[in-house]
């Protein structure tokens, strides 16, 4: 193939068709794989991730939009004594939740599903702690931080109030102290 | 700007853009989403400096080659 058959940016400097003999050489991959379509993909892959985003941004607009501070009953204090746990769903029926009274008198709640991969976290009455069978996550029983395992994010922390020994939910948050 | 810095600077877009998926998505399992808009809007220039940044590296490529 003569320069003059080939796209501008296919020609070779010389004019001379022994320059362009390329018998040895898969001249369709040379085409296809070379420093351009390198960058090419390079740049296509940094557009692919910068755009990647943006549907993230979009639910979380939708997502602030949302009220979830419920009041929502929970349980009477007289159900739970001191190293118990029970399961309730805060603040939507989609989102399973624990309610623990610690070895130390403290009452604490936590949505249970596990910032690992989701599965339900139980509260270890032994060692006081909130235990992730599925991967052996620990997450510490005072504040739903994790303390061994995968999850490298703290369990979301549901605020309680008890009101005539009745406990109640009145709201959470997903990154706390 | 030459055809080296635009190499230069789609790579660093892609590093940029790595780092800021990874923030995002951090940040909205973390349901902190005014985090989530700042780093998707960083994410979302930073793809926007890399195709205007090859535009003007196929411009000068191209445009080197006819003349040849």
């Amino acid at each position: 193939m003569t320069n003059n058959n080939k796209k501008g940016r296919n020609r070779k400097e010389s004019p001379s068709d022994m320059v362009n003999l390329m018998g040895n050489v898969e001249q369709k991959d040379d085409l296809t794989y070379n420093r351009r379509a390198f960058l090419k993909s390079a740049a296509g892959v940094s557009i692919a991730l910068g755009l990647s985003t943006v549907p993230f941004s979009v639910r979380a607009m939708m997502g602030m939009a949302e009220d979830e501070n419920e009041r929502v009953e929970i349980a009477h204090m007289d159900q739970l004594p001191k190293g118990e746990s029970l399961t309730f769903n805060y603040p939507t029926d989609n989102d399973p939740a624990l309610l623990v009274h610690t070895m130390s008198g403290e009452l604490v709640a936590y949505n249970s599903a596990c910032t690992h991969l989701m599965c339900p976290v139980f509260y270890k009455k032994e060692t006081d702690t909130l235990l992730c069978p599925c991967h052996k996550g620990y997450f510490d029983v005072n504040n739903g931080h994790p303390l061994e395992g995968p999850p490298q994010r703290e369990l979301p922390m549901i605020h309680l109030e008890v009101d005539a020994n009745t406990i109640y939910a009145v709201g959470r948050s997903y990154r706390h102290e | 700007m030459s055809k080296k810095k635009c190499w230069i600077i789609i790579f660093i877009t892609i590093a940029l853009n790595v780092v800021m998926v990874q923030w995002t998505v951090e940040s909205y399992l973390g349901r902190e989403y005014e985090k989530v808009l700042i780093f998707s809007a960083i994410g979302v220039v930073g793809a926007f400096i890399a195709f205007f940044a090859y535009l003007n590296w196929r411009k000068r490529e191209y445009t080197q080659s006819s003349k040849d």
